[in-house]
């Protein structure tokens, strides 16, 4: 009986914790939504209930920012940088796992080291370099900078240990080279290990703020992020607006993340073996 | 067709289709210009284009918003790398900036001395972006201060608008005792992460954070004193609403909780943006401190446009700035209509504009007044270091608002400055 | 090893294995090796903008006489000490609770709790801006169901914006973590919770002392990557106090001090390589500290 009592208990705070949990973080969300209803002053003033608004803050959004041009910049920017940088990392987690020695073992950690540097520290360099390059103000250096990251090759690597040796060895006896074992083999079996790095890569370049800050310069160029920004920072912001913004820019995201979920989970999987 | 005949006769073509292009790509002049706030900057600059392109058809403008601080960040960055494609025609810097970007990238900038005729601004914009002799930029919005009122929380409270000009500080915090005793409405909004307010006081009485050799003046400035005492009694008295950043300040007015608000010019558009209080509204003249050199006008934020040497449409830029900025009477009438945003050339003064009355402001000529006010702001060298005294100050806020001595936190503050300062 | 290198097979082995990270390779030493070398050249330097001027180790003295940079690295560590713990046990009792098949709708709560993650930090500060606001939801929440008499001011005291720092980055991050200790979970053998189960061992000890050890090299990798992040920790600030830090300097972090010594003060590239040094020392002695920790506690 009273053993029954605990049981019950236990399932009440569990349920109570996690539902509590799951509400905060999906608060904001609902909060946003509501507030893309609402005028600016009711938004300011904490307005928890949907208003009208909704089609002027739609209607406003529209006029002031160039939409199609804006999204498909991000969209640009985010599948560029998520593809090469997939296809650069994928190879180098391949390599380090699979060929180990002495000295790519050395310089792998030395790469590890490179997660710690802030970017704050390498902005200005890089800025001068893309200058020098004559690519300031385009997608291109965007991206370029972002491709090389030590965090995405070290999840590959990761999830390469648990990559099957047999296949590696039945292929070589069939006469594949080894870069057709990794086009052929490889990246079919990892599937869910590149959906998982996808949704990472993608999310970071799609949110990415401070690098396209610095070096898009034209109306033309311009990220959903960097618009969303300037549009809060009025003299007068119009949070209506702002929030039509943030939901949209949401989106893409959220889109990815659910179309993905199920590989995301499996390919998480893989990286902690 | 000869082959002989055929030749020379398409390399003619071909030369005079070149050359054509060559001379529209001569003619085809676009100026890009950075600036920030999409509802004020970005749309006189628009209206200063279309105005110029009338008159020069082959002078197209490709305006960028930003956000200020992106657009502050964005220019250090570019004029750092020393990259001249990474940099617009025309950029817009706030006045607190103007020297720190003259005197840290010098040659940067294009000197305008030459061209424009600035006997016409007010005298305290000149001023600042003077460097050894040659003036760089083009003076525009003014930041100069008013104290707006709500009428109806004021005469609630038993005050009419001649209880509301020529205040001194001390009686406009009575006054705020007194409004929140008979409304409940706090008297001001007050975000203690921002030294605007210091910055306001401290300019009414002819004083800087740096004295006119830009070193810095703290421990013995008498106006930034009285500026900290006023502020420090504001909190200790409790007749503010707090608020956290800009969009929470703004939000303390525009809900209607709080009875004044005490800002540059350029807030008018937001204060007019809520047609629902129209008339409930007007404009006094700022309280003065009880010190030296005490007056009833001030200035905050305001910017200036700047022509970068590098840019490779630099005479276009300077006359396009010159004829509109310099000469175009109507385009401030325009830009003061539609933005409420008050130039610095002192001619546009005598515009109709100026003179008109405005119903939300039950009919009160307050351009006319803001226009008065603005010959009247006193002229301070606002230095390099403006942004580091402003975090200095800030920090010492709380401390102040605790009761600190106020001598402690002038000593506080000088101690933080002499560490950044170097 | 040392056979296979000396013959046409480990010429073989080598060539290949060179081919597949030299690209990741050349861009990281492109784009990062070379820009924090140049960095470490300008530490060396001091003047304003670009006239700059060779100062030795000027910039390393003027550190320790920095005040705000002090304020800086205290508050850094103190986001550190108090932050990356509550985390990490949150999203492991998160993990280890949704781990249980026998609890209804565990994938809808899962979702839900990794949902943050999707937002951009643009996005999600400007969110919480105004739900921290004064009269902003939270307060009024806060107020009607009694647990506060007056307001927080969240964003204009120095101890409660520290603590809208932490909620911000703790509402952002714990379902990442989370979702690392799920996928970890997965490889545990369930026989081994029923065991003990059977044995009388209450859930709490089963999470102490079976779950938390066996994730252990996860917990490392997650508790790097989270010191990682929170030591460069710059969106976020930037975002809820328009840049400053404030107030007081209470929230103001390395990583925007040095945003604010390169653009929003008179510019010094000089110094501002120096802070951003202090990060790179900082975070290697500190993923060095928690390597060392694991290590020694697995004898």
């Amino acid at each position: 009986m009273n053993n029954g009592f605990t049981r019950k208990a236990s399932a009440i705070l569990t349920y109570g914790f996690v539902g509590l949990m799951a509400f905060l973080s999906v608060f904001p969300f609902i909060w946003m939504l509501l507030g893309a209803t609402n005028s600016s002053i009711d938004i300011i003033k904490g307005k928890i209930l949907p208003g009208s608004a909704l089609a002027t803050n739609v209607s406003a959004f529209f006029t002031q920012v160039n939409a199609p041009l804006v999204f498909w910049n991000s969209a640009k920017i985010a599948i560029l940088a998520t593809v090469f940088t997939l296809a650069v990392s994928s190879l180098a987690g391949y390599g380090f796992e699979m060929f180990r020695s002495r000295h790519r073992d050395r310089i792998y950690s030395a790469l590890l080291l490179t997660m710690m540097i802030p970017f704050a520290a390498l902005m200005i360099p890089l800025f001068i370099m893309m200058g020098k390059a004559g690519l300031i103000n385009t997608h291109f250096a965007v991206v370029l900078p972002t491709i090389g990251s030590a965090f995405i090759v070290f999840y590959f690597r990761q999830c390469t240990k648990a990559f099957p040796s047999e296949l590696r060895d039945a292929a070589k006896v069939d006469g594949l080279k080894e870069w057709q074992i990794f086009l052929y083999i490889y990246v079919p079996v990892m599937r869910s290990t590149y959906a998982a790095a996808f949704i990472i890569v993608f999310m970071t370049a799609w949110n990415n703020y401070l690098w396209p800050l610095i070096v898009l310069q034209s109306n033309e160029t311009k990220t959903i992020t960097l618009v969303i920004s300037s549009l809060a920072s009025a003299y007068y912001p119009d949070y209506g607006v702002v929030m039509v913004g943030t939901i949209l820019a949401t989106l893409p995201t959220l889109a990815v993340f659910f179309f993905m979920q199920r590989q995301f989970v499996q390919g998480m999987l893989g990286s902690v073996k | 067709m000869d082959m002989r005949t055929y030749l020379p006769r398409f390399a003619a073509i071909a030369l005079a289709s070149a050359s054509f292009l060559a001379v529209t790509a001569a003619e085809a002049k676009e100026i890009t210009i950075w600036c920030w706030d999409p509802n004020f900057n970005v749309a006189i600059m628009k209206e200063a284009g279309a105005r110029y392109s009338k008159s020069h058809p082959d002078v197209t403008f490709n305006i960028v918003d930003f956000a200020k601080a992106d657009v502050e960040q964005k220019l250090q960055t570019g004029l750092s790398s020393g990259t001249a494609d990474a940099l617009p025609d025309i950029v817009l810097i706030e006045d607190y900036g103007a020297q720190k970007y003259l005197q840290s990238f010098p040659g940067a900038f294009a000197p305008l001395s030459g061209t424009v005729d600035y006997s016409g601004f007010a005298p305290y914009k000149v001023g600042l972006m003077t460097l050894d002799g040659q003036v760089y930029g083009m003076p525009f919005d003014s930041g100069v201060t008013g104290l707006y009122y709500r009428k109806d929380y004021l005469e609630q409270a038993g005050f009419k608008p001649e209880d509301m000009q020529n205040l001194t500080w001390d009686r406009f915090i009575e006054i705020g005792q007194q409004v929140e005793a008979k409304t409940g409405k706090k008297m001001m909004g007050f975000d203690p992460t921002d030294a605007g307010l210091v910055r306001i006081i401290m300019q009414s009485a002819g004083q800087w954070y740096f004295d006119k050799d830009g070193k810095a003046n703290i421990t013995g400035n008498a106006a930034l004193k009285a500026s900290l005492e006023t502020v420090g009694k504001i909190m200790s008295s409790n007749i503010y609403k707090p608020a956290a950043g800009w969009a929470d300040w703004v939000g303390t007015f525009t809900s209607g909780d709080v009875a004044t608000v005490i800002t540059g010019v350029w807030i008018t558009g937001t204060v007019k943006a809520q047609p629902d209080q129209s008339g409930k509204w007007g404009v006094a003249p700022i309280p003065a401190l009880s010190i030296d050199g005490a007056t009833h006008a001030s200035n905050l934020g305001g910017s200036s446009w700047y022509v970068l040497e590098s840019s490779a449409e630099k005479a276009e830029a300077i006359d396009f700035l010159n004829e509109i900025y310099a000469k175009d009477v109507d385009f401030y009438q325009t830009i003061l209509q539609d933005r409420g945003a008050v130039g610095s050339l002192l001619a546009a003064r005598s515009g109709a504009a100026y003179g008109a009355a405005d119903p939300f402001f039950g009919d009160e000529k307050v351009w006319q007044n803001f226009s008065d006010w603005l010959a009247k702001v006193p002229s301070v060298n606002y230095g390099v270091f403006t942004n580091e005294a402003d975090t200095a100050v800030t920090a010492q806020l709380p401390a102040l608002s605790q009761g600190m001595p106020v001598d402690d936190v002038l000593k506080a503050i000088d101690a933080e400055i002499s560490g950044q300062i170097q | 090893m040392a056979l296979a290198r000396r013959g046409g097979i480990g010429r073989y082995y080598n060539v290949n294995g060179w081919l597949f990270v030299a690209p990741a390779l050349g861009l990281i030493a492109l784009f990062m090796v070379y820009p924090i070398l140049w960095s470490l050249w300008m530490s060396f330097q001091s003047g304003r903008g670009m006239m700059l001027k060779f100062a030795g180790f000027a910039n390393i003295v003027r550190l320790w006489n920095d005040p705000v940079f002090i304020k800086a690295l205290t508050n850094t560590m103190t986001y550190f000490v108090v932050q990356v713990p509550i985390m990490i046990l949150l999203a492991l009792i998160l993990a280890s609770l949704l781990n249980n098949p026998k609890l209804v709708g565990r994938g809808f709560f899962r979702t839900a709790i990794f949902l943050p993650c999707v937002t951009s930090l643009v996005a999600y500060s400007v969110l919480f801006k105004g739900m921290f606001a004064l009269d902003g939801i939270v307060n009024s929440t806060l107020e009607a169901i009694g647990i506060i008499a007056s307001p927080i001011p969240w964003l204009t005291h120095p101890f409660w914006a520290k603590v809208l720092v932490i909620l911000a980055i703790t509402w952002r991050w714990t379902g990442y973590n989370m979702i690392f200790y799920l996928a970890a979970m997965q490889n545990i053998d369930k026989s081994i919770y029923e065991v003990a189960r059977i044995d009388g061992v209450p859930a709490w000890a089963r999470f102490t002392h079976i779950t938390i050890p066996l994730l252990k090299p996860v917990i490392l990798f997650t508790t790097v990557i989270s010191t990682i992040g929170t030591i460069q920790l710059f969106d976020e600030v930037y975002n809820l106090t328009e840049g400053k830090g404030g107030p007081s300097n209470a929230t103001l972090t390395l990583s925007l001090y040095i945003y604010n010594l390169t653009f929003r003060f008179m510019p010094n590239f000089g110094y501002a390589a120096t802070v951003s040094y202090v990060i790179v020392v900082l975070v290697a002695l500190l993923a060095c500290l928690q390597f060392f920790a694991a290590r020694e506690r697995d004898r």
